[in-house]
């Protein structure tokens, strides 16, 4: 195979890794603009997406695809490394995307701040880890692809080195984090010990073939510690506890980076390891092929899948009620959505994955979109609590107005995307029937739940009274001198980025047939090919 | 299954799987956390080796080329880990977990 052929797939990954290379160059030759720098980290992830955009078949761009048409969903010969699904692009789409808008906020950080070539270096690096974990097909290299986006953001959280909160944060991450992986590659040796292969597909069809016959209890246990591991990255009750510290602790771009971007890598990576199992043992329900004594790894997945969906979607909401700080209020909201995406991956159907996928998307925007408010609106100023946010509707009533359409779609309003994903997500559970019917009437409980803490920070951002010193200043904290940014505090990047969401999340709500279809074709490819 | 030398080896992995979480779960100084972390790793990296063994073939080559690349991620996390001392010494002059408590649990 010549070179061309092999690497011509792999350009997105190539601009990332190369982008990655120059920016920390850049901080050895002292070019440490966080203008110049954050430049080149933008160009090379918008490069990255207009590729992905034209391997997914979007016509204008056709002439950049750089995967063969031929190989993208081609059915799995052999046991490969890696395997281009529509899926999966769909996925590498979205991770560029939340690193696109933090990237293209962090534009707006103040010019003399320490650190900017570490902080995109380290971006990217995470983005082409997220990247690869999205055209993985072999377990081991999923779980490695997962730490090149780990091991970057541990560092991510405390890249300013003197912020006593951030490096308590990353000290909590990284011991979680570790763990978990740990757990995931012990997870990862039991299941090679059972059947001899760490090839995702060969598991599923060696599965489908002898169930867990001969070793229930590695296979059984293996997939336990999996799913252990993966719940960390996921930020999935019970496995939860240190990601509002995290999110809290971590520099709010940073935050945004780990909620909109990082952990959709660990829901992927459900993705990719669970659906297999279960999908093999829908097509092979009748006459069942099992060997007597062994169990079905597929219904005990869904079961225990379908149990974690509806805690975690509970407690968040339940706990999210409680806070009285908005990055902890929006930590534990996204907690309660990781639950909703995982329904998806519970039930199974290729209606419910694109459901889970869209709510996905959804939630790359709105959360990402208001981590960066809220990033925004502490380099105004302004505490961290929630009802510091007093009058801010009324004194800034764009950046108000914005913030207020992304927690309506976090609430799933009509007319904003949040609407049409969980639509899309309950309605799929439901025609599965069974106890997935109860799925969705949990979902739709938590939804109204949800929509209590919502209304909440609305009352407070548009028709409480504000307090005299909030948004007094317009100066930017951080820097050694106060600096006024441009667009009222906020910076051309940040408001750009800010204004980007609101207006995507209002358009895909109202008109989100053009997303939803390609979305729901490649999740019908993903589940003919069995996961 | 039933194999005694499989129920030992699967034992003595398990157990020092055990050793890790249990010195996570109670160790307050950062380093001896990096340790434990270590020690449950090398659970996981002794099942390849293992299985690789117990396996043989083109299966077992598998396993043993996984358990050389997790050989050198360990390394490579640890290093992480470091740094992070390194700086929250600097930030705090103290490595101790159980006095990191600015943020709410």
């Amino acid at each position: 195979m010549d070179l061309q052929s092999f690497a011509g797939p792999f350009v997105p990954e190539i601009v990332l890794l190369a982008a990655t290379l120059l920016v920390f160059l850049l901080d050895v030759v002292r070019v440490r603009d966080n203008e110049i720098v954050g430049a080149v980290a933008l160009g090379s992830v918008v490069l990255a997406l207009l590729l992905v955009l034209a391997d997914l078949g979007f016509a204008p761009l056709a002439v950049l695809a750089t995967v063969p048409s031929s190989s993208i969903d081609a059915s799995v010969t052999g046991a490969p490394l890696y395997s281009f699904t529509s899926l999966g692009l769909v996925f590498q789409g979205l991770f560029l995307l939340a690193a696109l808008l933090v990237c293209l906020a962090s534009l707006s950080r103040p010019k003399d701040e320490r650190g900017a070539p570490i902080f995109y270096g380290l971006l990217l690096l995470a983005t082409l880890g997220m990247v690869l974990v999205a055209i993985a097909s072999d377990l081991i290299f999923l779980l490695l692809a997962i730490e090149l986006v780990s091991v970057p953001t541990y560092l991510l959280v405390a890249y300013s080195r003197r912020d006593a909160r951030a490096l308590e944060a990353a000290m909590k991450f990284y011991i979680i984090g570790a763990l978990s992986t740990t757990l995931s590659f012990f997870g990862a040796s039991l299941l090679y010990g059972a059947y001899g292969t760490t090839n995702l597909h060969a598991l599923a069809t060696a599965e489908a073939a002898a169930g867990t016959a001969g070793y229930p209890v590695l296979v059984l246990l293996g997939y336990g510690f999996l799913i252990a591991g993966l719940a960390f990255k996921a930020t999935l009750v019970p496995f939860h506890a240190w990601a509002v510290d995290v999110y809290d602790g971590a520099p709010t771009d940073v935050t945004a980076f780990l909620a909109g971007g990082s952990k959709k890598v660990g829901l992927f990576a459900f993705f990719l390891v669970f659906l297999a199992p279960i999908l093999f043992v829908r097509t092979m329900a009748s006459g069942s092929p099992f060997v007597t004594g062994s169990v079905a790894v597929g219904p005990v997945l869904q079961i225990t899948l379908a149990f974690l969906a509806v805690v975690t979607m509970t407690l968040g909401n339940v706990l999210a009620l409680l806070q009285k700080e908005m990055k902890r209020m929006l930590a534990y909201s996204s907690i309660s959505q990781a639950g909703y995406m995982l329904i998806g991956i519970a039930v199974g159907t290729a209606p419910a994955l694109a459901g889970a996928t869209l709510q996905i998307l959804a939630h790359v925007l709105m959360k990402t979109g208001a981590f960066l408010v809220v990033g925004a609106v502490a380099a105004l100023g302004v505490g961290p609590l929630i009802d510091d946010y007093k009058g801010l509707g009324q004194k800034r009533p764009l950046l108000g107005v914005a913030f207020g359409l992304m927690l309506l779609s976090l609430a799933g309003v009509p007319l904003t995307v949040g609407f049409v994903s969980k639509f899309v997500l309950f309605s799929a559970a439901v025609q599965a029937k069974g106890y997935f019917v109860w799925l969705a009437v949990a979902g739709l409980l938590n939804s109204a739940l949800s929509v209590f803490y919502y209304a909440r920070v609305l009352k407070v951002l548009f028709f409480d009274v504000a307090e005299p010193r909030a948004l007094a200043t317009g100066a930017v904290v951080g820097g050694s001198e106060p600096e006024i940014l441009p667009v009222g505090g906020l910076g051309y990047g940040r408001a750009a980025a800010i204004a980007l969401v609101a207006v995507v999340v209002v358009v895909l709500g109202v008109y989100p047939q053009p997303v939803l279809g390609a979305i729901q074709n490649a999740a019908q490819h993903f589940v003919n090919l069995g996961g | 299954m039933t194999d005694l030398s499989v129920v030992g080896f699967l034992g003595l992995s398990s157990a020092l799987l055990a050793v890790g979480i249990f010195g996570v779960l109670t160790r307050r100084n950062f380093i001896l956390l990096l340790i434990s972390i270590e020690i449950a790793m090398n659970a996981a990296i002794l099942n390849f080796v293992y299985f690789a063994g117990f396996l043989g073939g083109t299966s077992g080559l598998t396993g043993q080329a996984i358990a050389v690349v997790l050989i050198g991620f360990a390394a490579t996390e640890v290093a992480v880990g470091l740094g992070i001392v390194l700086a929250l010494n600097r930030a705090k002059g103290t490595i101790n977990v159980a006095q990191a408590t600015e943020l709410r649990l």
